[in-house]
C-alpha cells in the first residue's frame, strides 16, 4: 500500500467518524425540540395565556402569572444588568486597558461568567432575601443581572477592542473630548456587537431556574408587585412537571415550549440583526463596485 | 550637528530643543529637534522607516497624549506658548492643528455626518448653518461634486481615495491653522495620490502643511521646505530644491539619492 492510499483511507475513516458524532450530537438536540414540540403543542391553549394557576385538583388554570412574571424578571434584569455591564466593559478597554485593575475585572466576571448559579441564588438569598424577611421580585431581578453582567460587561469589553485606534485617534485629533470619542464613535462601531451582547446575555438568563429558586422564589398568582414572589416560566415549569397532576405536567410542558420558543425568538432576531447589518454592507460594496 | 537653514518667512510653528520618548522606552525617540515650520507652506518630513518624522509629526497635535506614559521634552511654540506645556488645552489645540492619518478614518457614520462632527463638537447646532460648511469644506476636499447627491449614505460606500479625501474634508470644515498629514497616500492608489497632491498644494492658501512622506518624488512635487530626518535626529532642513539638489549633509545626500533607506 502506498503512503498516498493510506493517508486517503485513514482521512476517510476519521471523517466518517466526526461525520457520525455530529449527526448523533445533532440528533439529541432534534430529539429535545421534537418531543418538546410534541408535547408542549398538544397542551397549547388560549387558556394558558389568560388564567392564572389553579389549586391542584381543579379544572384549568394558565400560565399568563408565570408568562408575565417571566418577562417582568427579564426585563427588570435587562435594565439594571445592561447599564453596570456596558458601563464596567467600557471602562475596562476605554480606560482601565491593560492596568492590573483592569485585569482583574476581566478575571473576577470569566469566573464568574462560570460560577455555578444556584450559588448566585444563595449569594441574593443572604444578601437580599434574608434580611428582609421574604422573597421578591427584586432579589430575582438582582441575581439574574447578577448572572447577566459579566456576560455583557465581556462582550462589550471585546467589542470595543475591534474598534481600530485610528479611529479614535482621528476623532481626538479633530479636538473631540475622550467621552465623546467614546460616546459618538467608539459605540457606533461596536454598537452590533455590543447589542448581540446584550440579546446573548438577556437569552441566557431567561432560561435561569436556580437562581430564582431562592430570590423571586414562585407564586401561583398574577403578581406584579416587585416587593412579593413572583412567578416564572422556569420555575413553574419545574413545580408543574415534578407535580403528580397530569394537568399540572401538561402545563409545564407549555410552559417549556413558551420559555424556549422565547430564548430562541431572541437568538434568531440577535442573528438577523447581525446578517441585515452585513447584507447592507454587501448591498454597499455592491454599489461601490458598479 | 544638524544644518537647519535659516528662512525668511512667517513662522507658524516653531520647535525647539525637541526630545521625546515613548512609554517604557529607555532611550529617546527623538533627539533635540529644532526647525521651524513656515506659514501657508508645505513642509516635508522625509527619513527611511524609523527615523522619528511620524513620531515628530504627532507630537505637534499632541496625539501621543493618548496613550499613557508618553513624555515630552524641550518647547514647541504655536502662536506665542508652548503646546507642550502641561496646562494646554488639548482640545483647542486639536481644533488648530488637524490631523490626516495614513489609512483612511472615515467614521461609520453618513459622509455629512463625517463632515458636520468636528463642527457639532464645537457647538455648532444650526442645520442650515451646518449644511453650508459641510458643503463648503466637501468642495474644498475636492469631493463634493462626486457627493452631493448622496451626502447621507454610509461613508463606507466611498473609495479608499475618496474616503481620504472625505478625512480632509473633514479636518478643514473646523477650519484649523495646520493640517498634519501621516502619509497620507500610502494606501492609495496612483490616481488618488494625484488627487490628493493636487489637494495638499491647492490647500496651502488657508493652512499651513506638515506632511511625512516615504516618497521622495511626493516631497518634491508638493513641498517648500523639506527635513530629512535619522535615528531620531534632524540631519538637514532647508528648501525643498535645494535638499534635493545640493544638500549641505552627506547623509542627505546618500539617501536622496538612494544609498540606503
Amino acid at each position: 500500500m502506498t503512503s498516498s492510499t493510506k493517508r486517503k483511507i485513514i482521512n476517510k475513516f476519521v471523517l466518517s467518524l466526526s461525520t457520525i458524532f455530529a449527526i448523533i450530537g445533532v440528533a439529541f438536540l432534534f430529539w429535545i425540540l421534537f418531543v418538546l414540540l410534541k408535547n408542549g403543542f398538544s397542551a397549547l391553549s388560549v387558556n394558558m395565556f389568560v388564567e392564572d394557576g389553579a389549586p391542584p385538583g381543579t379544572e384549568g388554570g394558565g400560565l399568563r402569572h408565570a408568562i408575565v412574571g417571566q418577562l417582568i424578571l427579564a426585563v427588570g434584569a435587562t435594565v439594571l444588568g445592561v447599564p453596570i455591564g456596558i458601563l464596567a466593559g467600557t471602562f475596562v478597554r476605554e480606560y482601565g486597558k491593560k492596568s492590573q485593575f483592569a485585569d482583574l475585572i476581566r478575571d473576577l466576571s470569566d469566573i464568574m461568567m462560570s460560577a455555578p448559579s444556584i450559588v448566585i441564588g444563595t449569594f441574593v438569598y443572604a444578601l437580599l432575601v434574608a434580611p428582609t424577611g421574604g422573597f421578591s421580585g427584586y432579589a430575582g431581578i438582582t441575581a439574574l443581572a447578577i448572572m447577566m453582567i459579566p456576560i455583557i460587561l465581556r462582550t462589550t469589553d471585546d467589542m470595543l477592542g475591534l474598534v481600530p485606534n485610528s479611529l479614535r485617534e482621528a476623532a481626538i485629533a479633530l479636538g473631540a473630548p475622550k467621552y465623546k470619542m467614546i460616546l459618538d464613535v467608539v459605540y457606533l462601531g461596536a454598537r452590533v456587537g455590543i447589542l448581540t451582547g446584550i440579546l446573548l446575555g438577556i437569552a441566557r438568563v431567561a432560561g435561569e431556574t436556580a437562581p430564582l429558586l431562592f430570590t423571586s422564589f414562585n407564586s401561583n398568582f398574577f403578581e406584579t408587585d416587585l416587593a412579593e414572589p413572583i412567578a416564572s416560566l422556569t420555575v413553574t415549569m419545574f413545580n408543574y412537571a415534578t407535580s403528580p397532576y397530569e394537568d399540572w405536567q401538561s402545563l409545564g410542558w407549555g410552559a417549556a415550549l413558551i420559555l424556549a420558543g422565547f430564548v430562541l425568538g431572541l437568538n434568531i432576531l440577535g442573528r438577523i440583526w447581525l446578517s441585515f447589518h452585513h447584507i447592507t454592507r454587501k448591498k454597499i460594496l455592491k454599489k461601490r463596485k458598479r | 550637528m544638524a544644518t537647519v537653514d535659516k528662512i525668511n518667512e512667517e513662522i507658524d510653528l516653531e520647535v525647539k530643543n525637541f526630545s521625546f520618548r515613548y512609554a517604557g522606552s529607555e532611550t529617546n525617540s527623538l533627539k533635540n529637534v529644532s526647525l521651524p515650520i513656515a506659514k501657508n507652506k508645505v513642509t516635508a518630513l522625509i527619513g527611511p522607516s524609523g527615523c522619528g518624522k511620524t513620531t515628530l509629526l504627532r507630537s505637534l497635535n499632541r496625539i501621543h497624549d493618548l496613550y499613557h506614559g508618553n513624555k515630552y521634552f524641550g518647547e514647541i511654540k504655536f502662536e506665542g506658548h508652548n503646546i507642550l506645556d502641561e496646562n494646554e488645552d488639548l482640545i483647542h489645540l486639536r481644533t488648530r492643528i488637524g490631523m490626516i492619518f495614513q489609512k483612511p478614518t472615515a467614521f461609520p457614520m453618513s459622509i455629512y455626518d463625517n463632515v458636520a462632527y468636528g463642527l457639532k463638537l464645537q457647538g455648532v447646532r444650526d442645520h442650515k448653518i451646518l449644511d453650508g460648511k459641510v458643503a463648503e469644506a466637501l468642495k474644498g476636499g475636492a469631493l463634493y461634486d462626486e457627493v452631493k447627491n448622496r451626502l447621507h449614505d454610509d461613508a463606507d460606500s466611498l473609495s479608499g481615495g475618496q474616503q481620504q479625501r472625505l478625512c480632509i474634508a473633514r479636518a478643514i470644515a473646523v477650519e484649523p491653522e495646520i493640517l498634519l498629514f501621516d502619509e497620507p497616500t500610502s494606501a492609495l492608489d496612483p490616481i488618488s495620490t494625484i488627487a490628493i497632491e493636487s489637494l495638499i498644494k491647492s490647500l496651502k492658501d488657508k493652512v499651513t502643511i506638515v506632511i511625512v512622506t516615504h516618497n521622495m518624488q511626493q516631497a518634491q512635487r508638493i513641498s517648500d521646505y523639506t527635513a530629512f530626518m535619522y535615528l531620531g535626529e534632524l540631519i538637514e532642513f532647508g528648501k525643498t530644491s535645494k535638499i534635493f539638489s545640493n544638500p549641505d549633509e552627506d547623509l542627505t545626500k546618500q539617501y536622496i539619492s538612494g544609498k540606503f533607506g
